[in-house]
């Protein structure tokens, strides 16, 4: 009985770490910033008291704020638009078998595994002004006709740059992710579209694209939410500056260096809230289209 | 008879045509297509790469070779001076500089590798809860956890910052330790469940003729078998661990918490050390996980792969 006893307990031992794991360190939190983003939390001029609204109300007056929220949706419609075009490019490239593609794989990931702040700051010395290798090059091949300083001085070429740095690390999970899922199609079907007369690229647009539908709304959805929280890549090439600020930098110097709390708090809700959204909203978009085609 | 051999002998004809126009339309595509093809993958291959030679050819050279304009695109001299600098060996020693390398590496490889082996730990034995065992409240348990893998870093950054400050373990191992834990256990989870529904029941319903428990069963035949799972989910934990930045940056305030990421980062707000330093302290923080990620490659396309596609 006792031993019966053990067994009907079992999957609540099993999972006791996970829950107070799940539960104190990510549940209470989120519950927390919810509350809190309708509270003054002053770490250096208390009393905490009920504001209502008055956080959302002071981020939407504040231009910077605004600034950040513009410049961080041009980073996701960058983002997501070119880690799953790339990915895609690259999965088409590598999915037939060939000498060394096991090697070629490997490499392709590595940016992925890599730290993001590491490679901002070697993408920082590729973008540098005086010595960069993207100057030079650009100059030796006659794009361009003397030196620019790339960061910091035009909004959207900053940005843009910056997300490049982002897609660089990001595309390889597109990549793998639409790799398995061409990798899952038939080769039957192929074959039966090669005896109707269809080329290659009928092929990928009739057969490849509507299989691996699902695989690109899943990277679509990953890469939303990693540039939505881009912030490793934005701290190390435009620093704190509002020119190229995203929502999280923004979430960051409010919180932590200007030590207004509940502004954070605040920001944060919204942008969880913004997540969660946008990220239904792109799955419900590509089953929709999946499902109709 | 004579019917069935002209039949036979228009199927050899058929059968040589299909051949000789197959042949022949391989050798007139192949050799564009192979050119397209090797020029695509070298193009893929100069991205991905292009950025890492660079942060290697500049801390393999001189000051000078690396401010040379137009760049030099292969060290002139090859020189390891900045190596020498950074990890504080004889003359050319940078004592600030190889100090602070040399503490945060430590502090990463605590730091994930801790993480990495309680996130295992946990998730393992929760994993296979979910996909073998009957309980109350599975479903939801199972939908909640992996519902914060969407939960972006904003929604739980400020809460814990302050938990940590109330323990009192801000600028502590364990602080930055829990906080990982947190955060790769849904994705650890994935993974494994993943990895154990694909293992036939067989295997354990062997075991339990010969009136093993459940738990024996996990230990001795389900976790010997999913070890190609476990390891996935072993060195995605550590590989996200060694990246982290932001939590650490709020959560550890000096040299003796802060990981290579935060001084890597420190260094470069400081505009004074030179590129061909800080290229160095670039490569060698990406080192372990570049060796990691090139050598496990396997476990890492099975475990980004894991479930993706359903």
């Amino acid at each position: 009985m006792r031993a019966a006893r053990r067994g009907r307990m079992l999957p609540y031992i099993l999972l006791s770490p996970l829950v107070v794991f799940i539960g104190a360190l990510s549940f209470v939190p989120t519950a927390d910033t919810a509350v809190e983003a309708f509270f003054r939390v002053m770490p250096l001029d208390p009393p905490t008291r009920f504001t209502g609204l008055g956080n959302f109300r002071a981020l939407f007056a504040n231009s910077v704020m605004l600034t950040s929220w513009v410049n961080t949706a041009v980073y996701v419609a960058i983002g997501v638009v070119l880690s799953v075009v790339l990915g895609t490019v690259m999965a088409v490239a590598l999915r037939h078998r060939f000498r060394l593609r096991g090697v070629i794989l490997a490499l392709v990931v590595l940016p992925w595994a890599l730290p993001a702040v590491v490679e901002a700051v070697i993408w920082s010395w590729i973008y540098n002004p005086t010595f960069g290798v993207m100057n030079s090059a650009l100059h030796s091949a006659h794009v361009i006709g003397g030196y620019h300083v790339w960061l910091g001085l035009d909004r959207w070429l900053t940005v843009l740059l910056i997300e490049i740095v982002q897609v660089w690390q990001i595309t390889p999970l597109s990549t793998l992710i639409i790799l398995a899922a061409l990798q899952s199609i038939s080769p039957d079907l192929y074959e039966a579209a090669r005896v109707d007369g269809a080329g290659a690229t009928a092929a990928f647009r009739r057969i490849s694209l509507p299989l691996i539908r699902p695989a690109l709304a899943v990277s679509a959805v990953e890469a939303l939410v990693l540039s939505l929280n881009i912030f490793d890549q934005v701290y190390v090439l435009n620093g704190i500056a509002p020119l190229g600020s995203s929502v999280l930098l923004q979430t960051y110097v409010t919180t932590f260096e200007d030590l207004n709390f509940g502004g954070g708090y605040a920001l944060s809700l919204l942008t969880t809230v913004a997540t969660a959204l946008l990220s239904l909203a792109v799955l419900a978009l590509f089953y929709r289209r999946a499902e109709a085609a | 008879m004579i019917a069935e051999a002209g039949r036979d002998e228009r199927t050899a004809r058929a059968v040589a045509r299909i051949a000789n126009g197959r042949g022949a339309r391989v050798l007139t595509r192949r050799p564009a297509r192979v050119l397209g093809r090797v020029v695509t993958i070298a193009v893929i291959l100069l991205w991905s790469l292009f950025p890492i030679y660079w942060a290697l050819n500049t801390s393999l050279s001189t000051l000078t070779g690396a401010d040379a304009t137009p760049a030099h695109y292969f060290p002139s001299p090859l020189v390891s001076t900045s190596y020498q600098a950074v990890l504080g060996i004889g003359s050319a020693a940078n004592g600030g500089v190889s100090g602070q390398l040399g503490r945060s590496l430590l502090n990463s490889t605590v730091e994930s590798g801790v993480s990495m082996i309680v996130t295992v730990v946990i998730a393992v034995f929760a994993a296979y809860a979910f996909a073998r065992l009957q309980f109350r409240f599975k479903r939801t348990i199972f939908v909640s956890v992996l519902a914060t893998l969407l939960l972006p870093a904003y929604a739980t950054l400020i809460p814990l910052y302050r938990i940590m400050a109330s323990l009192g373990l801000v600028n502590t191992y364990l602080a930055v330790i829990l906080v990982y834990v947190s955060g790769f256990l849904p994705l650890a989870i994935w993974i494994l469940y993943n990895y154990f529904n694909s293992i036939p029941r067989e295997l354990e319903e062997a075991a339990f003729v010969d009136g093993a428990s459940p738990m024996r069963a996990l230990l001795r035949v389900v976790i010997p078998v999913a070890r190609p799972g476990i390891a996935a989910a072993a060195i995605i934990a550590f590989l996200l661990g060694w990246a982290q930045f932001l939590f650490p940056l709020v959560l550890t305030s000096d040299l003796s918490t802060q990981p290579v990421t935060v001084i890597v980062a420190a260094l470069n707000g400081q505009r004074v050390v030179p590129f061909t330093l800080l290229m160095a302290c670039g490569v060698i923080a990406a080192a372990i996980p570049g060796v990691l990620a090139l050598v496990l490659n396997r476990y890492i396309v099975q475990g980004i792969t894991a479930g993706s596609i359903k």
